[in-house]
């Protein structure tokens, strides 16, 4: 393909000033270049959004087992038995509810507002705990291959799609079935809060529900975006400085002796004897020029003094 | 100059790139967790036997979908069957919105410590509601003032048939022991295995049998509930989910008698929110424990003479 504009401006034609060719071309360069980087790190950055949302939410289902783990192991043994009693039942005794708690508290903080936490079962003791019908099929899943430890991926939602990262919830602990296998079992005011028609029948080793930990997908291209754009008006701002001191060193190396010499040379087709190219004593190009023209000069004088002298013989 | 243009209309295309996911705003309706904490009790309370299905899995699924529709916001829908679950919930402010029977939406405008709520939609059919009490057709019991050290079941605390009304009628007495179920059934179950000597009964429900009789009864009629919103979302703009709401009242689920379009008279309630009142500045009962019903009591001139 042949671009004869383009190549009419960036390969010099001669027909613009050098400085405006220079800026045009660096500015096409730049330009490629950026978009070309943009397209590279926009999937890059994407990957990397993805990532570290990932790893969050890790963090959190570890949080919040860490949570869990806390409440059966410290608190149950203390507020199990009030809730043994007449008075009203206790949920700071259940595990799954101090984790909910501990993650809202999260959650108020501005940079985990986006993030979501469920434990949804399939016979939850809180109804609100009730997997839908996309967290009935995760649990399936992991009910049917007891080997999948984690399940991440996009779902559709009325607010339009999520990421999701998903890990299973398994009744490892005897002390788990004592609220949650048989209602005779579980602390009488368990059972005049939240009823004995749910909740129960969970065995050990079951897989009863999941942690999953939800995120717009808009925030993870959010992320990708803020990110992309930094890099971006990093990248213009280096190319524009870039751009300015290129301009300067054209200017200083090339445009300023060139024009000297111009003008020498205009100053010499007239009065070559009073005019001296100081650039010849450079080593770079500029001298190689101010010595052609001193030559030049050197002859031109030569010939004007014969041609002098024969119009004076005559 | 022709490369600084260059450079503008380059940064003009990455910012626009960036802007590109942002949709059009909607109104979101969110609670302050950024998330929308709906409580449902329902319009009526204590028909469910042990706690069963206060919403079945369809209705569930179907409502959770509705309200995040209307609020644009991410839903916590949690159906509780214990009054006194609510309650708590409430008085904690918990909750952002709630569908409520009468008595906890009386308890919801108090709204103790979080600043309340405000009724916006009424709830269910004028039924023929009324607090009652039965005794086993063969109790030697007659009058309220009989059932001194008798063993009284009552639904959770925060019921006004179940619970409030009949301790305010029983003011004075020293009650054996007080005993809670979640359903007017359960107890029916208990009075008639003799585990219990009255209980608190709803007119509104199926005749029970010939086997008890009704002891006496309540003359306030009890107003119908209503969807609740905490004072944050009424200051916020919730007219586009309500609208969305009142739209869509068909999928609602049609035991919940949801009225679109009607504000709540909030007046009704203000009789039976001086009892709910009354009752909570009380010592109130606690499951299997003796219990003398004692506290300061307000005197309410009778409905009929006002
Ligand atoms: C003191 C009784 C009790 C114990 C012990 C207990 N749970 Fe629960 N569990 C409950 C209650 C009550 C709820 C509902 C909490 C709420 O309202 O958020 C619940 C909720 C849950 C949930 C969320 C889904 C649902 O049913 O609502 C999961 C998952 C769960 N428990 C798992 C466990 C595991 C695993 C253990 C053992 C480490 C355990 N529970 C121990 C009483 C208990």
């Amino acid at each position: 393909m042949r671009f004869p504009v383009l190549q009419g401006w960036m390969v010099g034609s001669g027909q613009r000033p050098l400085r405006k060719q220079l800026a045009i071309t660096l500015s096409a360069i730049f330009a490629l270049s950026i978009l070309v980087a943009v397209l590279l790190l926009n999937q890059l950055f994407g990957l990397q959004a993805r990532d570290l949302i990932d790893q969050r939410s890790s963090f959190f289902m570890d949080a919040m087992l860490a949570v869990r783990e806390y409440t059966s192991k410290d608190v149950n043994p203390i507020v199990a038995p009030l809730n043994e009693g007449p008075g009203v039942f206790r949920p700071e005794a259940v595990p799954s509810y101090s984790a909910q708690t501990v993650f809202s508290y999260l959650k108020a903080k501005p940079e985990y507002r986006d993030y979501s936490y469920r434990e949804a079962a399939l016979n939850p003791t809180n109804l609100r705990d009730k997997a839908d019908s996309f967290e009935t099929g995760v649990i399936e899943r992991f009910r049917n291959d007891p080997s999948l430890k984690v399940i991440a991926g996009e779902k559709a939602t009325p607010l339009g799609p999520m990421h999701f990262v998903a890990r299973p919830i398994k009744i490892t602990k005897e002390s788990c079935l004592v609220c949650h296998s048989t209602p005779d079992r579980a602390p009488a005011s368990q059972l005049l809060t939240y009823g004995d028609s749910s909740g129960f029948g969970w065995k050990l080793n079951e897989i009863v529900g999941t942690q999953i930990v939800t995120v717009p997908q808009k925030a993870v291209f959010e992320a990708k975006d803020r990110s992309l754009f930094t890099t971006a008006l990093l990248f213009v701002i280096a190319f524009v400085a870039v751009g300015l001191i290129t301009n300067t060193v054209l200017n200083q190396l090339i445009l300023r002796p060139m024009r000297e010499i111009s003008r020498k040379a205009e100053e010499a087709s007239v009065t070559p004897a009073t005019v001296s190219f100081d650039e010849r004593n450079r080593n770079d190009e500029i001298g190689l020029l101010a010595r052609s023209f001193e030559r030049m000069k050197q002859s031109l004088a030569i010939s004007m003094q014969m041609l002098k002298d024969r119009q004076g013989r005559s | 100059m022709r490369w600084r243009a260059a450079v503008a209309l380059l940064l003009a295309v990455l910012s626009l790139s960036a802007c590109r996911r942002d949709q059009a705003s909607q109104v979101r309706l969110c609670g302050s967790a950024g998330q929308l904490r709906v409580g449902y009790v329902g319009a009526e309370e204590g028909r469910a036997r042990g706690g069963q299905a206060v919403l079945s899995d369809q209705d569930l699924a179907r409502m959770r979908d509705l309200l995040t529709v209307a609020s644009r916001c991410e839903v916590l829908l949690e159906p509780v069957a214990s009054p006194e679950q609510a309650r708590q919930r409430l008085g904690g402010g918990e909750w952002d919105a709630a569908f409520l029977p009468a008595g906890l939406a009386a308890l919801a405008l108090e709204g103790s410590g979080s600043g309340g709520y405000n009724l916006v939609r009424p709830l269910g059919q004028r039924s023929q509601s009324r607090s009652q009490l039965l005794v086993p057709a063969a109790s030697t019991r007659r009058t309220p003032q009989q059932l001194q050290g008798a063993r009284l079941g009552l639904l959770p605390r925060g019921s006004l048939t179940g619970f409030y009304l009949p301790l305010y009628n029983l003011h004075g007495l020293s009650l054996r022991s007080v005993h809670y179920a979640l359903s007017y059934g359960e107890l029916l179950e208990q009075l008639r295995a003799g585990k219990l000597d009255v209980i608190a009964w709803d007119a509104a429900l199926p005749d029970p049998g010939a086997d008890v009789r009704l002891l006496s009864e309540d003359r306030n009629a009890i107003p119908v509930g209503a969807l609740v919103l905490s004072q944050a979302l009424v200051a916020a703009d919730h007219q586009p989910f309500l609208q969305v709401l009142d739209q869509s009242a068909a999928q609602l689920p049609p035991g919940l008698g949801y009225v679109a379009g009607v504000l709540p008279e909030a007046q009704r309630l203000q009789r039976l929110r001086a009892v709910v009142n009354n009752v909570e500045s009380w010592d109130l009962p606690l499951e299997g424990q003796p219990y003398a019903v004692y506290g300061r009591k307000l005197q309410l001139t009778p409905e009929d003479q006002r």
